[in-house]
């Protein structure tokens, strides 16, 4: 049993069907972070693939083209899943993200949902923004500008290890440690990087609890906001003794629009 | 059906936002895409579920369609039968036991593919699975066809559920092999 049979057998099962969902998600997620085995799970979905002239075509319903629709207008009940396609869609333009796509959409997928549909499960210090119902009209009529971004920081799509939500209007973000394990003597500090800046600017220590809140972007720019690159370093406890990362930089992520604007849509 | 060439392109448009060949597109593969996620999922309220998510992950995705590595039907296919299998995954209330017995394929008595659809890398693949046993030839195709776990064929084929996943393994490295590549 060699190494290489036994991705291809994973891969070949992945495509075939027979694993069951944790299974199929550790493979999606392997195939995210490691092209081989993606190269590996296409191959497979060619050869197989050829079977569906096996399966007789049968004529759906009519209605269904009708909710497709309805759905990409951004109407009707999936209007928020089509917002977080269409986000999908952007980031995997505008920041090459490529095949992290998947990961992160579920990610934000969670984020989103659970900060529309029940606002009531957000921890407390998010809990009184009036911007979390704000979002979802916002989703459904989109504003010109965005005043909800997104970053999410992770080394590889199969780990996303902190999202940062910043609200540009009131220049204050919060920021969410998703997969990052506490270090015990160390401290994660979170970094802006801005081609206006020569060096990285500090924005504080987080990941000690699960939510770090409200945190102040007030020193920066809108638009230095939305462009910079967040990074978070592991540093001795209590942050870095310089002012600059001092070790490594664990995750990084850019913003993006968490409500779409209109313009953008499709 | 279109031909490949005109589904790639139809991809090409819908990856710049085009609408029209968007339907264009609904109209020439619906039929192919619902059959194969209706035999799956057996329901037609999951198979229209999950006909809406494909076709949103098609639209949103066309432009990430490589014709070099993928045929466009094949790459929809593919789509499609992931939601489906991940969606019976998530569900237990879908009975096997309503299945009808899978096409028998491969057999020598009738060839139950419309002679158009039948590409000379399906012949390849055919020609492969006919050299497995019957059981295992039976088992990927089970598979693949029904979207079954390797618990559902255990109890299909009355073994172990690790016996499948050794016969699954032996299919799939020999179906490799007499592919060659």
């Amino acid at each position: 049993m060699t190494m290489d049979e036994d991705l291809n057998v994973l891969a070949a099962e992945y495509v075939l069907g027979t694993l069951s969902l944790e299974e199929r998600q550790r493979a999606e997620s392997l195939a995210q972070s490691n092209t081989d085995f993606a190269a590996l799970v296409r191959g497979w979905e060619r050869r197989l693939g050829e079977l569906h002239a096996m399966v007789p075509s049968v004529e759906p319903p009519l209605e269904i083209f009708e909710r497709i629709k309805q759905r990409l207008a951004g109407g009707g009940p999936g209007g928020q899943v089509v917002a977080l396609e269409t986000l999908r869609n952007r980031i995997g333009r505008w920041r090459s993200f490529g095949t992290a796509m998947a990961a992160l959409a579920a990610v934000l997928l969670a984020l989103l949902v659970t900060s529309v549909v029940r606002p009531d499960l957000m921890p407390a210090a998010l809990r009184p923004n009036p911007e979390v119902i704000e979002v979802v009209r916002t989703i459904e009529k989109p504003a010109e500008t965005p005043n909800r971004l997104v970053a999410v920081l992770q080394k590889d799509a199969a780990s996303p290890a902190f999202i940062v939500t910043v609200d540009i209007a009131t220049r204050t973000m919060t920021v969410r440690r998703v997969a990052a394990e506490e270090q015990a003597g160390k401290s994660y500090e979170l970094w802006l990087v801005s081609k206006q800046f020569p060096k990285p600017r500090s924005l504080g220590l987080v990941g000690a609890h699960e939510f770090t809140a409200g945190m102040a972007l007030a020193a920066f720019q809108p638009d230095t906001i939305a462009d910079a690159t967040f990074a978070v370093s592991l540093e001795p406890e209590g942050g870095s003794p310089t002012g600059e990362p001092t070790g490594p930089v664990l995750w990084s992520g850019s913003l993006i629009e968490a409500v779409p604007s209109a313009q953008a849509r499709p | 059906m279109l031909t490949a060439a005109e589904l790639v392109r139809l991809l090409a448009a819908v990856a710049k936002g085009d609408r029209a060949a968007f339907e264009r597109l609904y109209a020439a593969t619906r039929a192919k895409l619902y059959g194969v996620v209706l035999r799956i999922l057996r329901r037609p309220d999951l198979a229209d579920e999950v006909m809406q998510e494909t076709y949103l992950k098609i639209w949103n995705s066309a432009g990430q369609f490589d014709p070099a590595l993928a045929s466009p039907i094949t790459w929809m296919v593919a789509i499609a039968r992931n939601r489906a299998i991940d969606l019976v995954r998530k569900r237990t209330d879908i009975s096997i036991e309503e299945v009808p017995e899978v096409l028998e394929l491969a057999s020598d008595t009738a060839d139950p593919l419309a002679t158009r659809e039948r590409t000379e890398d399906l012949g390849r693949l055919l020609e492969c699975l006919g050299r497995l046993d019957p059981d295992q030839r039976r088992l990927l195709l089970l598979a693949y066809f029904n979207g079954w776990s390797r618990e559902q064929l255990a109890t299909r084929f009355g073994a172990p559920v690790n016996t499948i996943k050794t016969w699954l393994r032996r299919s799939i490295l020999a179906v490799r092999e007499c592919l060659g590549s």
